[in-house]
């Protein structure tokens, strides 16, 4: 018996299909209200970080300017502004009137790398796979159709990682989530060999179309939260040395950096830097986490370990070895 | 705002891997989907931390995911057991019927 959200999207879908004459999977359909909803959110969200002002001469941005001594000391004043620009929404007309009139150029962009439709693109793909990808995994009756799908997802998030400049977490992410964690899934999903028949929570359609409502009304609230995070010019650093579009010329990895450059090309998401934090700032954090995973492996072998009476299972002992 | 990223579309993507996991977890019966779906809160939580931690230029915040990453290792591999030890003594991981707790 299929689920009752899995008809009703698959009704939303012969719906939608009446035009594009195509039946749509109710995943994909899923998928699509979501991204839309991502756009909208973004598109109506008031007070955006595009939009965080700087005031005329100070060099917050990395788009290319020459005066690098300059770039991360923002002044107070425009430090102000924006911060009081940007919890007022779109009610910030006087600032950006200012800036506009005094240097028409001067609104920083807090985008990550660039503003280049290349990025663009390549974000817009990477968000729909990691949106579709996980919808696909929380929609799939067979187990390792969900599991595949879950490994794409983190391969998707990955590429998002590295979008952000964390090059070390996304390989960590593929390694650890894709190559470790997924294999325990399967390795559990193989033993537990059995169809499940009912895949659905049993609180009827209304609980169900409630609980989706209300997990999409805290997503809105979520992502107008997030979205209006406030950028103040000099939180928007220079990514790291691996600077495409910083506009400064930052000497290659192996050579030191200089001291003036210093604040300029940090080495932002490479393995020593995340080494240094790692083991100067965080290190009884990181000693902790090894205690963590030992308790963990402890506990994995303790809880799964056959009782005497269940015939000898050889696979007991699966879930613990990872990480 | 299709052309023009900004951390508030990281933001965004990630608060809505959040809510689909949210979602698994509140909507999906068998125990392993909802496992899976904690995973994705974790990773956007994770992405989040990664979003603030680019936006300030701090490296804190890779040592948080990093630990964070460990943790979901640890919290699958038991979880895992606990599925498994859960399927053994009752032929199934269905968390709707697992309610002994509740007598």
């Amino acid at each position: 018996m299929m689920a009752r959200i899995d008809q009703v999207l698959a009704r939303a879908g012969q719906v939608l299909a009446r035009a594009g004459k195509a039946r749509l999977a109710p995943a994909w359909v899923l998928t699509l209200a979501i991204s839309l909803l991502l756009v909208a959110v973004g598109s109506w969200a008031p007070g955006n970080l595009a939009h965080a002002q700087v005031a005329p001469g100070d060099q917050g941005d990395h788009a290319g300017h020459d005066h690098p001594e300059q770039a991360g000391d923002a002044p107070a004043a425009p430090e102000g502004q924006a911060g009081a620009a940007a919890p007022e929404g779109h009610g910030a007309a006087t600032p950006e009137g200012q800036a506009g009139a005094a240097a028409p150029g001067a609104r920083i962009d807090a985008t990550l790398t660039d503003s280049s439709p290349g990025a663009a693109l390549f974000f817009w793909l990477f968000a729909l796979m990691v949106v579709g990808g996980s919808v696909f995994v929380i929609t799939r009756r067979n187990l390792i159709s969900a599991v595949m799908g879950m490994v794409g997802t983190f391969f998707a998030i990955a590429a998002v990682f590295t979008m952000l400049y964390a090059h070390f977490l996304s390989a960590i992410q593929v390694l650890v989530y894709a190559g470790a964690i997924m294999v325990l899934f399967v390795f559990v999903i193989m033993i537990m060999n059995k169809p499940e028949d009912h895949p659905w929570g049993r609180v009827g359609t209304f609980g169900n179309i409630a609980a989706v409502a209300l997990v999409l009304y805290l997503l809105v609230r979520m992502g107008t939260v997030l979205w209006n995070v406030p950028v103040e010019p000099r939180m928007v650093r220079p990514p790291s040395r691996v600077a495409i579009t910083s506009g400064i010329e930052c000497p290659p990895p192996e050579q030191p950096v200089p001291l003036e450059l210093e604040r300029h090309c940090p080495d932002f998401g490479t393995t020593k830097a995340i080494g240094d934090s790692l083991f100067h700032e965080y290190l009884f954090p990181f000693e902790a986490v090894s205690l963590v995973l030992l308790i963990a492996v402890i506990g994995a072998l303790a809880v799964a370990r056959p009782h005497e009476k269940s015939p000898a299972a050889p696979t007991a002992s699966t879930p613990s070895p990872n990480a | 705002v299709l052309t023009h990223i900004t951390y508030g579309h990281f933001l965004v993507l990630a608060a809505v891997l959040f809510a689909i996991g949210a979602i698994g977890v509140m909507v999906r019966r068998n125990a392993l989907i909802v496992m899976m779906a904690i995973e994705l809160m974790l990773n956007a939580a994770n992405m989040t931390v990664l979003v603030f931690a680019r936006m300030h230029g701090d490296m804190g915040g890779h040592s948080f995911a990093f630990v964070v990453i460990a943790v979901a290792a640890a919290e699958a591999a038991v979880g895992l057991a606990i599925v498994v030890a859960v399927y053994r003594a009752r032929g199934h991981a269905d968390i709707d019927r697992l309610g002994a707790l509740k007598h």
